[in-house]
Order: structure tokens, then sequence, then C-alpha cells
């Protein structure tokens, strides 16, 4: 105790850390912590205090320090502390919200919003006409913060009233609570100069023509708050409308813009200010004026991530003027903005882009070079093709640059053809390969065929894929010899073309590769046993269900379940296997069969959410109506969202059986 | 992308790293994370997932979905007040305690493609105090794709557009088209190493440091992670040691472990150093 009254701060910091939580009086140590000088100290206190194992009565000690005046660290600490405490503080506290000082409610309300606890929403919403101005203000905040629709409809109960601080206070709570009240009743706020922002923000949440009308008409004020705040309401609306409301947006947007002469430096002003719905709305905005001198500004907007739909939306609607500008000005951009860009691009890609895209390749990011790649394909332009099949050799990009020639065979087949031929002839490359498998067709079978001979194995490999692609009888030939192949990953390529190919006497071939040393030739065996409908593998699939490896126990479930013979005994091993992937897996293997249903009733109390929510689903499909009551159950007990969700939707499914 | 395969992998970044994605962060993470679909030739997010989980290369690809989903948006002398009061109150403190091992250690923690490493040892020069000292800027990064670039140390415009034209033409050598290099005096005083901050164990390997940079990082952490990251730079900071963040971070709720430091231009949080013996 001495020592949190040592003379030198960071000495009592470390005596309020070293405390014991058990030993007798620890609570009055940090009590007086609270009230030290230091903030360290105060805050090293209102910390510790939650290691304490009687919390009922520190939170009663702290309610107790709110109430000494001109103590303001030692109120603010104990504030902070209770927050930290959690449940434990919401009963005190919502008695201290009766006490006969204004000061001590104010206090109450204040610390019961930050706590967020919907427990204290009927306490707050009966204390909603405090006659404390102040009091109410800050009842109103909490509300904001915990509320469900019982408070919104109770602020919006109050909104009517003539003091304009509250006023104020319910209309930001019900923005935040994202409870429009009815138009009627925002509209003659606008009038008012100091609540129009308020009232502007919360009619953007009213997804109704009407609200968009009226934001319209703010967007051409002759006064630039208006204006702001109308640019803030439009950018709010555009988040909560659907495509048709959207539509109208944009419309009316854009002919109210026509009538403010100063429009587009207006808009690319509002994209600088720090108002997120604000900035939203200068999206909106400059969609609807399309002009490509915004799109810089528009791309940069896309730092702030909530914006991300919105700026990609809006780069779209630009135009491929705008396009070229982005492009040409790309090396520029912050990283956000490029990557917004580089989508949005895709939107707008013409023949004319190609040197500006291949000049990107040579200096940007791999992430912005594949989006680079996929537009040069969409280019439909033969310029496009020499790049493009440089890139075959660059790992990172290699995978966009095949699918991207696939693209651009469509327009200009000859000239794609002519480049990949060669380039397998002179420096073949997995990647080349495939890219010639997807515009040759069967005349590169040859190459294919000499090149599974090859000594590399990703080639023999590729080659392998590649004839799989053009001709599946080729293709099979050439798996059965992959199969014996001293590579992994020729076998493994062997074994997945058999699995795409192969018949129910595959099993034969696939024995082999299911006890490779090579986990994927494993994996991509039971895959493949799976997909051929080969059940005289099914003993050995069963066995590796209970394989530690996640990969490999999971894909054995799946394909038994495509072999369609699982069996009870297996789902229920299944069902105990370690990693939830294997469970969910059982899970859905079993929704055919009344052992899965009873299993799926089991799993509801499985610890994973993901678990749960499957097996709510299965149950949803395949259970009857006497799963009702366990899933109602389960629905009463959870506590995750999704799970939630999943647990609703059946007992709908199930009660209508 | 579905609300499952959302929190699926939400949930698999946020255990291998500590870096959550919020709720309404779905899209985002849908924009992002496509590119690294289309790059394996999956089809859809739960394939994803799975490949995360199973794949033999998980691990290098869990550091692609992560530099995906964390925009490494950087560039040279960022946030120049933060830097003025660095260059101009602290550096003159760290050169008087320092004085007599003539020794400087600065951790850049979550440097990214290298500019705030370099940013750094560019004012370490410009400031001539550390001249025949042993100095070193630590850039750290959970990628190693970033790493690759700041030992590349060859910047365009964008990473340039907060550089004063003198600081280009003393700092940097024109590469030719709108490129420029590092030069090797500046690149000298800075190394790079790969580091996840909420591996504890891994952090060991950090020398002890005076000072930590440590800006636009935490944003992508929750609560937890960043108590335990702090906990982590202070075991790393000599006492006395300054914790540079952000100019939109602060460590409110965090703990008190650091003192705010009231400097002229800026606040820092420095590592409390202990009472005089007499006092203990």
């Amino acid at each position: 105790m001495t020592h949190v009254l040592a003379p030198h701060e960071e000495e009592r910091y470390r005596a309020i850390l070293a405390l014991d939580p058990a030993a007798p009086g620890t609570l009055d140590a940090l009590i007086v912590g609270l009230h030290d000088e230091s903030w360290r100290v105060r805050r090293a206190s209102a910390e510790s205090l939650r290691r304490l194992t009687t919390l009922t009565e520190v939170a009663h000690r702290l309610v107790a320090v709110l109430g000494e005046r001109g103590e303001t660290g030692a109120r603010n600490a104990a504030a902070e502390a209770l927050v930290g405490l959690g449940d434990v503080s919401v009963a005190p506290l919502i008695k201290l919200l009766r006490h006969s000082d204004p000061d001590q409610r104010k206090f109450a309300a204040d610390i019961l919003g930050q706590l967020g606890r919907r427990s204290a929403e009927s306490a707050l919403v009966e204390l909603l006409d405090d006659p404390d101005i102040n009091v109410r203000v800050s009842i109103i905040e909490a509300l904001g913060r915990v509320g469900s629709d019982t408070a919104a409809r109770a602020l919006e109960g109050i909104l009517k009233e003539q003091d304009l601080l509250i006023r104020l206070a319910v209309l930001e709570a019900l923005t935040q609570l994202q409870w429009p009240p009815p138009l009627p009743v925002v509209v003659p706020l606008l009038a008012d100069a100091q609540l129009r922002r308020s009232a502007y923000r919360v009619m953007g949440l009213i997804p109704q023509v009407a609200a968009t009308e009226l934001i319209s008409r703010g967007l051409s004020s002759e006064l630039r708050s208006v204006r702001e705040a109308a640019l803030g309401a439009l950018g709010t609306q555009a988040s909560v409308a659907d495509a048709t409301l959207r539509t109208e947006i944009d419309s009316q947007t854009r002919a109210a813009l026509k009538r403010v002469p100063d429009a587009v430096e207006f808009v690319a002003q509002a994209f600088e200010a720090d108002d997120m719905p604000v900035r939203a709305g200068a999206l909106v905005a400059a969609g609807a004026l399309r002009e490509p001198s915004l799109a810089i500004s528009v791309a940069e907007a896309a730092r702030e991530d909530r914006l991300l739909r919105e700026v990609i939306r809006t780069l779209s609607r630009l135009g491929s003027e705008a396009g070229r500008e982005l492009l040409g000005r790309m090396a520029e951009l912050s990283l956000p903005a490029r990557a917004a860009a580089a989508q949005a691009m895709l939107e707008m890609v013409d023949p004319s882009y190609v040197p500006a895209l291949s000049a990107l390749l040579e200096w940007a990011e791999d992430d912005l070079r594949a989006v680079a790649v996929k537009a040069l394909g969409r280019t439909q332009s033969p310029e496009a093709v020499a790049p493009l099949v440089a890139l075959l050799e660059e790992p990172s990009v290699a995978g966009a640059a095949v699918r991207a020639l696939g693209v651009l065979s469509g327009g200009c087949r000859e000239a794609v053809l002519k480049a990949l031929e060669e380039v397998v002839e002179r420096r073949p490359s997995p990647a080349a390969v495939a890219a010639l498998a997807h515009a040759g067709g069967t005349a590169a079978l040859p190459t294919f065929r000499k090149l599974a001979r090859a000594p590399d194995p990703l080639l023999r490999a590729a080659a392998l894929d590649a004839a799989m692609d053009v001709d599946p009888a080729v293709g099979l030939e050439l798996a059965r010899g992959a199969l014996a192949d001293e590579a992994a990953p020729v076998r493994t390529a062997g074994a997945r073309a058999i699995g795409r190919v192969g018949d129910a006497s595959a099993g034969t071939l696939l024995k082999r590769a299911l006890q490779d040393e090579d986990i994927a030739v494993r994996l991509a065996a039971v895959e493949a046993l799976g997909e051929c409908g080969a059940v005289d593998r099914a003993p050995e699939l069963e066995a590796l269900v209970s394989h530690p490896d996640g990969a490999l126990a999971g894909r054995a479930v799946r394909a038994l379940a495509r072999l369609g013979t699982v069996k009870p005994a297996v789902l229920r091993e299944a069902a105990r296997h370690a990693d939830a992937e294997v469970v969910k897996a059982a899970l859905q293997a079993g929704a055919v069969s009344a052992e899965g249903v009873a299993l799926a009733v089991e799993l509801l109390r499985h610890p994973g959410w993901d678990v749960r929510a499957t097996a709510a689903r299965v149950l949803g499909d395949s259970g009857g109506r006497e799963s009702l009551e366990a899933v109602r159950a389960a629905l009463a007990a959870e506590q995750d969202a999704l799970a939630r969700r999943a647990l609703s939707d059946a007992v709908e499914r199930l009660s209508r059986r | 992308m579905t609300a499952e395969e959302f929190r699926l992998l939400r949930d698999h970044v946020y255990s291998h790293c500590g870096i959550l994605v919020r709720e309404d962060m779905k899209f985002v993470m849908e924009r992002r994370l496509w590119p690294r679909l289309e790059a394996l030739g999956l089809r859809d997010f739960s394939g994803y997932h799975r490949y995360l989980r199973y794949d033999a290369q998980r691990r290098v690809e869990l550091e692609a979905a992560v530099e995906a989903l964390t925009t490494h948006e950087t560039y040279f002398f960022r946030e120049p007040n933060q830097l003025k009061a660095f260059t101009d109150e602290i550096l003159p403190v760290l050169q008087q305690r320092n004085a007599s091992s003539r020794r400087l250690r600065i951790w850049s923690a979550g440097c990214s493609t290298g500019e705030e490493a370099y940013t750094i040892a560019m004012l370490l020069q410009q400031s001539r105090r550390f001249e025949n000292w042993d100095v070193e800027v630590y850039g750290t990064d959970i990628s190693r794709r970033v790493l690759a670039t700041a030992r590349r140390a060859e910047y365009g415009p964008s990473a340039l557009r907060a550089t004063p034209p003198e600081h280009v033409s003393r700092f940097f050598v024109p590469l030719g088209g709108n490129k420029v290099k590092v030069r090797d005096d500046v690149r000298a005083w800075v190394s790079f190493g790969q580091l996840n901050l909420l591996d504890a164990e891994a952090c060991q390997l950090v020398a002890q440091m005076d000072v930590v940079f440590c800006r636009n990082v935490m944003i992508y952490f929750d609560l937890p992670a960043r108590r335990r990251v702090l906990q982590v730079f202070h075991e790393r900071l000599v006492p006395g040691g300054y914790l540079m963040l952000g100019h939109s971070e602060n460590l409110l709720n965090l703990g008190a472990d650091f003192e705010l430091v009231h400097l002229r231009g800026d606040l820092a949080y420095r590592k409390p150093e202990p009472p005089p013996r007499g006092l203990r």
C-alpha cells in the first residue's frame, strides 16, 4: 500500500501493477490509485480493478467515486473502469440514473452508452423525460448506441420537441440506429440551419424517390453548406438504395447538378471533405456528371476502404476517356487508387488501351499487372498478343496470361495460335502449353504427345493436362503412363485426369496412387475415385476418414458420398474428427440418410459455429418435423449471428413440414 | 462471397496474424482476394478457404492473402509534422543519450515496401548527428514480397509524391523512365526482415531499439492483438525509447505501459525509465 503513495510516478505505477488481486486491501489501494495525479497510474488502477474477484463490490465503489466532485481525474478513471467491467456495471449505473444530482445521472447515461448493453435500454427509455436537458441529451446519445427498435420509436416520439439540442441529439441517435423517421417529420427540419445537416443525414436513410427529390433540390441550393449536406445525404442514400432507386438517384442528381454552374469544382472539392458520407455523395455526383476530369479524385477516394464499391462503380461510368487518363497517370496514384482504377478499367477497355497497358506491365506490382493482363485479353487486339505471350514465362502472372490469351483468341485466333506455336517450339513452358491447349485445340495434340516425354516433369504434367483438355481419349492414354511416372506432379496430373474421364473400372488404376508417398497424389486419387464412381475402392477411402490430415479425411468423406456408400459408422467417425472441415463434410454426406439427420441434431451442440450452421442447414433440408424441437432449442441458445440465421431458416422450413 | 465464406476466411486470417477484417468490409475482402482465386484457378471462396487450410502451398498463399487485405499504402516523407518532431526533438535526445555507445537502432515495424525505413535513414543522415555512429534502421513486414521490393529500393512517382525535390536529388539516383533508386549510402543504414508482429517468439530476434515507428499498421488489428503488439514494442524498446504511431492511432484503451510525450510539434509515446535508484 505504501508504494502506491511513493513520490515517484514510475514507482507508483509499478506498485499498482504488482498488487495481488486476491490480497486484502487491494481494492482500497486501487481506489487510491484512481485518484493519482498521473494518468498512467490512474489508468493502471482502472485496468487492475478488472482483475479483482469481487466485481460487484468494485462496481459499487466505482459508482461512489463518480460522485466525488472536484476529482475529475478519478471520476474519469472510474468511468473508464466501469466500462471495462462490462455487464456487472449495468445495474449500479441504472440505479445511478435516478440519482438526485443531474451530474451523476449524466455520468451514468454516458457510461451506459459506452458499455453498449441492450439490457440498459428500457431504463434509459423510461428516463427520456429527465428534467435536466444535459442528462436528456446524454440519455438520447446512449440510446443511439444501445437501442433497438423500441428505443428508436421512443426517440422518434420526441423529435417534435422545441428544444434544438434535443432534436439535434435525436436526429444523430436515429442516424446511428439506422432508423429514419417518416419523411414528413424530417422535411420541416431542413429549414433550420442548425438542424439541416443532421436532418439531411437521416433523410439519406430513407430509400424513397421523394427523399431523393428533396436531396437533389438541396444539391442545387445557392448555399454551399446546404449543397454539402445534401451531398452527404446522397452518399448515404446511394448506399441503402436498390437498383431501381439507384437509377433514379443518378438521373435526379444529374439533373440537379446541371443547374449548378460550378458543379464540377464543387464535387472535386467535396472529395477533400473529412465526412465520409460527403465523399460518398461526391462519388455519386461524379458518376452522374460523367466528368472524366474527376477520374483521379474518384480513384483516390478508394483510400477509404468503405468507399471502394462506389469508387469502382463511378469510375466505370466515367467512360474510356477517363480510363485512358487513369492509365496514363497510374504511377502517380496511391496504391488503393491504382487497385480500384485497374478494376474499373476492365469495364472500359478498348483496343486503344494496349500501349498503356503494356507500359503498366513494365513497372506495376503483380496484382496490378494481373489486372492489366486481363484487360489486354479483353482488348481483342492483335497488338496484345506479343506482350501476353512474353508473360508466359513469369510465374506470378503466367496463369492470368494463359486465360487472357484464351479470351484474346476469340477475336484474333490466328495471331494467338501462331505466337504460341512458336514459343512452345522454341522455349516450351507449362503456361505456354496450357495456353496452346486453350487456343489450338486438337491440332496441337502431336505437340502435347511429344512434350509428354520431355525431361522436365512440369512440362510432362502440363502436356497431359493440355491433352486432356482437347481430347479426353488421348489424355486418358497419357494418364495411364503418368501414374507410373517417377515425378509426383506428373502422377498427380495422371490421377486428376483419370478422375475427369475414367469410369467405375478406374479403381484398379488408382489403387497405387491411393497409397502414394506424396500427399498431393493421394489427394488427387481420392478425389478421382469419387468422380469416376470406383466403388471397389470404398474400403480404402473409409480407412482414410480417420486420417489426421484434414484434407485427406475430408476429401475421403466427400468421395464416399459421391460413390453413395457412406456407412453410418463412417459418418460417426468423421463427425469425431478434430478438423471442423471434416465434420462438415460428414454432415453434408449424411444429408441423404436418417443416420445423417440424427448426427446433425447432435452436432447442433458442436463448439464450431460453422459446424452448427451446417448442421442446421442439413436439418432444414433433410430433417422431419421431429427435429423441430431440437433446432428451436439450439436457436434459443445460439449466440453466433450466422448460426442463428441458419437455425432460424431451419425452424421455418421444419415448421412447414 | 457468402457471409459464411467471409467469416471462415476472416477467422483464418485473424488466427494467423491478428488482422481483423471488419464485418462491413466483406466487399473489400471479396475484391482484394478475387485476384488470388483467379491466379490459383479456383472457382469460389469455399475452395479458396480449403486451399488456405490444406494445400501444400498454404503458407505462401496465406501470406499473399494477408498482403492483399492490408493495403501497403506508403510513400517517402509521409506525415511530415511527425517526422519534423522526430528530427528536431527526438534525435537530439538520442544523440545525447547514446553518445558513449555511438550506437542507434530504429525499428520500422510494418515497413511495407521500405519507404518509411529509408525516410528515417535519410533524416538521420540529413541531421548529421550520427556520422561515424553504428546506425541501423530495421524494417520488418509480414509479407516477404513487399520486402523484396524494399530491398530493391527502386520507386516510382507515387512513392515520391510527398518528397521535396531537393531530397529527391540528394537521396536518390535516377534510373531512367520515371523511376529512381535510393542511394547506396542510405541503403547501407537500412536492413529488412520478415516478421509477424504477433509472433512474440520471433520478435525476440529484434535487437533493443531506441525508437519504434509503427504507423498505420495497428489499424488492422483488433484490441487484443494491439495489446500483444504493444507488449512486443515495450519489450524491444530500451527504457526511455520512443514509440511513434500514425496520426490516426493512439493508445486509448490499450494500457499505460507507455507515457505520453508532448513534443512541440507532435505527440509521441515513450517507455518510462525506471525511477532513480534511491527512490526504489
